[in-house]
């Protein structure tokens, strides 16, 4: 594939640093001893480089500058946590660098960006899901649109700790019996779940968590710390 | 000071030449022309027609005293959804460019809508980070956004000092308040808003309102000037104490069963008596 190093850099939001996880006691996260560990984000097209869910994902983890050096072949060779907000799709170069990450032992987040999307670029999701990483989703709903009164919107998380977080619109939900466990229910819908991918842990969200890392979410930022300390 | 009432007041059936003939002799000096929410002027509207508004507003002895829109309360600037966003966006930037062309210097924008899917948390973060290159738009053409307190519809921005500090925080000299004194309800009061923002204040809003009756099923809390429970020598002394001395825009429900335009003319000499102090 030709890709020079700026669209390298460009696509993959050229935000590697260590990870540096707060370690207020009020989180009772506590980091992770490997001093090499590293976190990435990657982004489906330019116009979603700056949107809230990557922002949100970044004030959290609070990335430092890119650290990779110009020889560096392989930059996801120690990653242990690997971001895709609000995805689309993935150019297929990132697609190879995702799956062989897995392969290696990175939890992967791959959060969809598909619920206000229109049919034409759901359905273009939805195919590239199936194609590159075997999750099956069904159309954006919203998981509330049959409870009278509405009640509290919240996702509820199970895994790596018990949160509840917003839901964020339209839930591009997995379908049903495919592998994995589910993580996360808005009510009765399954909207999150994590699959064993060779080594590493693929965790799908239908719902983004971003948004709310962006808006200052405690539980959010919770969730993610528990995640990145899971990985 | 000088009086200003909007398009949107004109009487469905009038049209808008004869509603300015209207506005003229009942004795005002401007109109309010709301985008989107009158036939005359939609997003539609080309610049050539737009000069044309221009022309016939100024043929009647008028200037346009700003350029308002309803149209954020389907399209809101908080929206989850980045396309409704983007269309809300091109709202403010079609308002500013249409002041422009109209010989204005102010637009009124509705915000941010705070919903049961959309928290405050959202709403006032994406409010501030669009207005922040909104402003810069507005301040390179000398046009002032003024940010509506629709405290009560919008749910957000309930206090004046929270609305100070949003202000604070898209911190651009191009983006104030457009301050509605019927508005605040029975949240506050009106003369403490003023006193409050002072110079951030782009134009001022003018009903009256029943603090007592509260905001259930159809009744409007809105009503004409002096009829409610706006403490109206409390709001003249405020403005007088922050040496406001631009546009009062009369902006309430058409509510004379018959008539209508006789509203048009009770409003400005009741805003007359309120700019004179004869209260």
């Amino acid at each position: 594939m030709d890709l020079t190093r700026r669209e390298f850099l460009g696509y993959t939001a050229g935000a590697v640093g260590m990870l540096s996880l707060p370690q207020q006691q009020a989180l009772a996260v506590q980091p992770r001893s490997e001093p090499f560990q590293r976190w990435w984000t990657m982004y489906s097209d330019p116009s979603s480089y700056d949107c809230e869910s990557m922002r949100g994902y970044w004030s959290t983890l609070s990335p430092k500058p890119w650290s990779a050096s110009a020889g560096d072949r392989d930059p996801f060779a120690r990653l242990s946590l690997l971001i895709a907000p609000y995805v689309v799709s993935l150019l297929p170069y990132f697609v190879d660098c995702l799956t062989c990450a897995l392969q290696r032992g990175t939890t992967v987040v791959m959060e969809s960006g598909a619920g206000f999307a229109d049919h034409c670029t759901f359905r273009q999701h939805r195919r590239w899901l199936r194609e590159n990483l075997a999750i099956r989703v069904v159309s954006p709903r919203d998981p509330w649109a049959n409870h009278s009164p509405a009640g509290a919107r919240y996702l509820e998380f199970t895994w790596p700790r018990r949160v509840k977080i917003r839901d964020f619109g339209p839930v591009v939900a997995p379908a049903d019996q495919q592998p994995g466990d589910v993580i996360a229910w808005a009510g009765d819908l399954a909207v999150a779940f994590r699959r064993r991918v060779g080594k590493g842990t693929l965790i799908y969200l239908g719902s983004p968590v971003g948004p709310a890392l962006w808006a200052g979410d405690a539980d959010a930022r919770r969730w993610l710390y528990a995640v990145a300390d899971a990985a | 000071m000088k009086k200003s009432i909007g398009d949107n007041m004109i009487p469905k059936d009038w049209g808008f030449e004869r509603g300015l003939d209207l506005i003229k002799k009942a004795g005002f000096d401007g109109i309010e022309l709301w985008l989107g929410d009158v036939a005359w002027f939609q997003m539609a509207t080309t610049d050539a027609q737009v000069r044309e508004l221009r022309r016939k507003v100024e043929n009647a002895g008028l200037v346009v005293s700003n350029v308002s829109t309803g149209l954020h309360w389907a399209s809101p600037l908080s929206a989850r959804d980045p396309a409704v966003r983007a269309q809300a966006a091109r709202i403010v930037e079609r308002q500013i460019e249409t002041a422009t062309l109209l010989g204005t210097d102010a637009i009124l924008v509705v915000a941010g809508l705070v919903t049961d899917e959309v928290p405050y948390n959202e709403v006032y973060q994406r409010c501030v980070e669009a207005l922040k290159p909104l402003g810069e738009k507005a301040g390179r053409a000398g046009v002032k956004i003024g940010c509506e307190n629709c405290n009560s519809e919008q749910r957000f921005l309930l206090s004046p000092r929270e609305f100070w500090q949003f202000l604070n925080d898209v911190n651009h000299a191009a983006v104030g308040i457009h301050l509605d004194v019927g508005n605040i309800h029975d949240t506050g009061f009106a003369e403490q808003w003023i006193e409050i923002h002072g110079p951030r204040i782009t134009r001022i809003h003018l009903k009256d309102v029943l603090k007592h009756r509260g905001r259930s099923g159809d009744q409007s809390v809105y009503t004409n000037l002096f009829l409610g429970d706006n403490n109206w020598p409390a709001i003249r002394a405020a403005m007088t104490k922050v040496g406001y001395d631009g546009w009062l825009i009369a902006e309430m429900e058409a509510r004379y069963r018959y008539a209508p335009d006789q509203q048009f003319y009770d409003t400005a000499q009741a805003m007359d008596r309120l700019i004179s102090g004869r209260l």
